[in-house]
């Protein structure tokens, strides 16, 4: 699910950049260092606005100022039972690997409805019903978030696409 | 699926079970208490500081809590039961068994398997270990879901009537560089490499090798015939592709090998994917049974554990010098056979025979093969144990790569070869590099350096076509016909393969010559093992049941050549033979890759040494040399000196003819018989001189000149010897055994091939027995000619061996004069008292006794090397203290 989160950052400026476009850096710098990185169990998607730089404060030893810089940010969080939409990139005989974003997935065959079998005969190996639905890497699947796991700087997620109105999308 | 779960080892046993806190049916969550048990258990009491303390039992009481989630089936244990030691208490039957885990979440229930809590004595995350899956590290499996996806995998090949085929790339199927000069020539329709690199292909990697080789190109050349022969293979196998290079790396390959994606599918499994960096595993694609798994390689030793599922081919070697630009991540190749691609690939070429073509074969190899001297190889051997650091090994593959951009090897081979070129067109001769392809029509006359012979996949696929065949036929014959596909009848492919394979070299018993690096032992060498997979016998020593010996043509002269000379029944061929019999898998023809015995090896007429060239050396050149100069005594009439040596007086005059016949001279009389003599004839007795001063000054010896002139004396033949006369022997003796000495400690130290002492044994014997024999006056002439020949500073060498008589006068009246004791240097001068009142007649007389001194056959030749030989305790202690003098 996606929010407009109010975050804080603290951002260091190298003294070569002190001057009078000094905010404007910090933000540019904010910006380089947060969008699109993964915050604990969540991501951030985009920087909306930087509304709050405090005072620079020289940082005693190395001379670079630390700025504390209040911002705004689209972030998104994936929930257990959230269904994303995502892109199938791997496919092997126990399920198939898929990107939702930056986030990995991974769809056991055992969380797919039981006509969708995996095919390795097929050039390339997919998962198919032998009708409309082929599951193959680049196509686009709906998928149910069963489980998520985070670690510094990195998630994933366990899906299904057990369930009504989940699975291949017709694009 | 109901789980067995016991108490675990950590309680206090034995414990008493108080209450059971669920019943059967009730579901159990993990580290809900299940259990209370009591135990009993003793507690100090008292006051320690007084020391007044004792003992009491005490009964606690204890909780147990679940370990596992669930519903609760059974209980094993009752209220009040007295439980011993870890026992089964209860089964449950778990939601999820957690089978398949994706980065520590469980991919059937979504559950987070790197919690850890106490109740469970072993983590979630250790229930799927097995990693299975190509392009993915991360997803892991039970052992049960393993065996079943490949009993699934098998039954769909079993269907299919397919078996696995994994394919390495690098030197296998393709052969790649980044040397920028193959595109330079691909877009120069001038240059003579053109025709051979127009249709390789390239690409760029993103993630490639940073530094100055950035960027780069790679340039993939198929191996002949690829595109036919995977096509036609994949009708019978499922291909794999299994690589050491990086994932990017593995995919483009792939791409370029098969556009359509129809062979390999997305079954590609890289360095990244591996999980070890030095050996490929087939446990990590097929953790189960590798029953219907092949694999083609061109490196066996990366294989250790799957060498019964191998197929060694032999490395596609396109872009000379390049060799595999992968191969940092692989310990260091050992296998010496990747001989000439030109004669392994065309084995009609009978250019092995000719005597010039190997000569120049030997300077061809020098950039390349020749390179790897055993100096190389002994080291390559003890580092390839250590390798291990992964950041390492890519910085030296990034050095290696940097260096191809910066060397551009093939411009510098094309550039010596053009240069050849012109040379030869001067000197106006046809030239015979063997370089040139039969495929170009050369309308230019520059030879290009890039041929593109190769035919290994030809056999390889008729060893596949053969081997998937008998698989399905023996399959067929135990297989349940009621049922569709029966697993259990599963024949293991490495046993069908090692039938067929073990048929091809049947009864052949083969001796290694120069093949191997010195200390390898030949059973444990990748060679060995493959001629022992072939069903070869492996012999170290020549003997008469050995039916080939295979020699280096790099290295060709050793002394088991010499040997296999005599015994006709050998076959002595060069390794292309065995690289032809390896590839396709028969004995084949030995006739074109017949290595024509040097003529001096087969007459036994010359004293071209091989010990010289750096080839089989050992300590028996010494015991050579003596048993040769005995022989020279009795060859020419004087007396029956070697009364014991009876077969030896016959053979030596007709040496090589009649030896050749009767296969039964030892070697050792036969080869070094005439090389002392001969060496006299043109030997700087100045330099020799000064070494003999030296050694006996020192015991240190001087090898740099005498090598030389040994050298020259190859093409010398026997008449002139038998016309030395003995004395003449004699009075060259000195000089020559400072030769052999210094030769002989020069080569022992890079022995190679010569294992077979015992055969020398019989000789060696009869020479200890001459030695250990007192050694008389005759080594006052040997000592006497050592200090006439270093008062002359150019002696009489190569002259008129007729006047001994007056070179001996000449010699004793020098002996009497002081004048050469000025030059004499060290221990020399020890002798000289001796002779400084020995006049000319009695040393004619001591010579004459000397002769007819009964079966003093071997003394003179003897007391010389034994005396300088330290390590050799044989001889009689008089020696030492004569020179000691």
């Amino acid at each position: 699910m996606f929010f407009l989160h109010n975050l804080e950052r603290r951002v260091t400026l190298h003294p070569s950049y002190f001057g009078r476009n000094m905010h404007d850096l910090v933000t540019t710098k904010l910006v380089r260092d947060v969008e699109g990185t993964c915050a604990g169990d969540f991501y951030i998607i985009a920087i909306m606005d930087a509304f709050d730089v405090s005072e620079g404060r020289i940082l005693p030893g190395s001379g670079l100022a630390e700025f504390t810089v209040g911002y705004r940010a689209v972030v998104w969080r994936p929930f257990k039972g959230e269904v994303v939409d995502s892109i199938a990139y791997s496919v092997n005989p126990h399920g198939f690997f898929a990107q939702a974003g930056p986030l990995r997935l991974f769809v056991s065959s055992h969380l797919m409805p039981d006509e969708i079998q995996y095919d390795a005969n097929a050039t390339p190996p997919q998962y198919t019903n032998n009708a409309d639905i082929v599951i193959e890497p680049g196509t686009h699947v709906r998928v149910k978030l069963m489980g998520l796991r985070t670690e510094v700087g990195e998630m994933w997620g366990i899906g299904t696409i057990n369930g009504d109105f989940l699975g291949c999308l017709q694009v | 699926m109901s789980k067995t779960i016991r108490l675990g080892g950590r309680l206090r046993y034995p414990i008493t079970i108080v209450r059971l806190l669920k019943s059967p049916g009730e579901t159990v969550k993990k580290q809900e208490f299940l259990i209370q048990y009591s135990f009993k258990w003793m507690k100090t009491v008292g006051d320690t500081i007084r020391g007044e303390t004792w003992e009491e039992e005490q009964t606690t009481i204890a909780d147990w809590e679940s370990p596992a989630d669930g519903e609760l089936k059974k209980w094993h244990i009752k209220e009040g039961q007295l439980i011993e030691r870890d026992a089964p208490c209860m089964d449950v039957k778990e939601e999820c068994s957690h089978g398949i885990q994706f980065q520590g979440l469980c991919g059937w229930c979504g559950k987070d398997m790197t919690e850890v809590n106490w109740a469970a004595e072993s983590r979630d995350t250790e229930r799927a270990p097995i990693s299975m899956v190509h392009d993915q590290t991360n997803l892991t499996v039970s052992q049960i879901h393993a065996q079943r996806t490949e009993q699934e995998l098998q039954r769909r090949l079993l269907q299919a009537r397919k078996l696995s085929l994994v394919v390495d790339l690098d030197q296998t199927i393709i052969h790649a560089c980044i040397d920028p000069t193959v595109g330079e020539w691909q877009r120069d329709p001038a240059n003579p490499n053109h025709d051979s690199v127009k249709d390789v292909k390239a690409f760029q990697l993103e993630d490639g090798p940073r530094g100055l080789a950035r960027g780069c190109w790679y340039y993939i050349k198929m191996r002949p015939g690829l595109e036919g022969f995977l096509k036609r293979i994949a009708t019978m196998y499922e291909l794999h592709v299994y690589t050491m290079g990086t994932r990017a790396y593995a995919q483009n390959v792939a791409r370029i090998v098969d556009p359509n994606q129809k062979l390999f599918g997305n079954r590609v499994i890289s360095r990244d994917e591996n999980g070890n960096m030095v050996a490929k595993s087939l446990g990590r694609l097929f953790p189960v049974n590798t029953n219907m798994v092949l694999i083609i390689d061109d490196r066996a030793d990366v294989w250790p554990r799957n060498r019964g599922n191998l197929i060694k081919v032999s490395p596609y070697d396109f872009f000379k010098g390049i060799g595999d630009i992968n191969s940092s991540f692989l310990p260091r190749r050992q296998d010496l056979l990747a001989a000439d691609p030109v004669q392994a690939a065309d084995p009609s070429s009978p250019a092995i025979g000719e005597s010039k073509p190997v000569v120049e074969k030997v300077d061809d190899a020098v950039p390349e093969a020749g390179n790897v001297s055993a100096l190389e190889e002994l080291i390559s051997m003890s580092g390839g144990e250590d390798s291990a650091i992964t950041k390492r090994q890519v910085e030296e593959q990034e050095r290696t790569l940097e260096k191809q951009i910066k060397d551009r090897p093939l411009q510098l081979l094309q550039e010596k070869l053009d240069k050849e070129d012109e040379e030869a067109e001067k000197t106006s001769t046809p030239s015979e590099d063997g370089e040139e392809t039969p495929s170009s029509p050369t309308p230019h006359h520059r030879h290009q350096v890039l041929l593109d012979h190769d035919c290994e996949l030809e056999f390889l696929e008729q060893h596949l076509t053969l081997l998937h065949k008998t698989y399905y036929e023996e399959y067929d014959r135990n297989c349940d016909r009621t049922k569709d596909v029966d697993l259990s009848a599963v024949p293991d492919v490495g046993s069908v393969m090692e039938k067929m394979k073990s048929r091809a070299l049947r009864g052949c018993k083969v001796v290694l010559s120069g093949l191997l690096p010195i200390g390898v032992e030949v059973e444990r060498s990748e060679i060995g093992m493959q001629m022992v997979s072939f069903g070869a016998q492996l012999r170290s020593n020549i003997s008469r049941d050995v039916t080939h010996l295979v020699v280096n043509s790099f290295r060709p002269r050793t002394k088991k050549m010499r040997q296999a000379a005599r015994i006709p029944n050998i076959k002595v061929v060069n390794q292309d033979w065995l690289a032809e019999c390896f590839s396709r898998w028969m004995k084949v023809d030995e006739r074109p890759y017949k290595f024509n015995i040097h003529s001096d090896d087969q007459l036994v007429s010359d004293t071209d040494d091989p010990d010289e060239n750096g080839t089989g050396i050992s300590d028996k050149k010494l015991i050579r040399t003596n048993g040769l100069r005995l022989k020279l005594v009795s060859a020419t009439g004087e007396t029956h000196t070697l009364n014991e040596d009876g077969d030896e007086n016959e053979s030596d005059n007709e040496d090589g003819a009649l030896e050749e016949e009767e296969g039964l001279v030892p070697d050792e009389l036969a080869d070094g018989q005439l090389s002392p003599i001969d060496t006299l004839k043109t030997f700087n007795w100045g330099s020799a001189d000064e070494e003999l001063n030296e050694f006996l000054a020192s015991g240190s010896d001087d090898d740099d000149d005498d090598e030389d002139e040994e050298d020259e004396d190859v093409d010398e033949d026997d008449k002139e010897i038998t016309e030395y006369p003995e004395d003449e022997d004699m009075l060259d003796r000195p000089s020559d055994d400072s030769v052999t000495q210094s030769s002989k400690k020069r080569k022992a130290s890079d022995e190679d091939d010569e294992a077979d002492l015992d055969e020398n044994s019989i000789l060696a014997k009869r020479l200890r027995r001459t030695r250990s024999r007192g050694v008389s006056s005759l080594r006052n002439q040997y000592v006497a000619d050592d200090a006439i020949d270093s008062s002359l500073p150019t002696p009489q060498v190569t002259g008129d061996e007729d006047d001994v008589a007056s070179q001996l006068k000449s010699f004793a009246t020098i002996t009497t004069t002081a004048s050469q004791q000025q030059q004499d240097g060290g221990a020399a001068d020890n002798f000289d008292d001796e002779f400084d009142d020995i006049d000319e007649a009695e040393l004619e007389a001591d010579f004459m006794a000397e002769f007819e001194a009964a079966d003093l056959a071997p003394p003179a030749p003897a007391p010389a090397p034994a005396a300088a030989d330290a390590s050799s305790g044989a001889d009689g202690g008089d020696v030492g203290n004569r020179e000691k003098g």
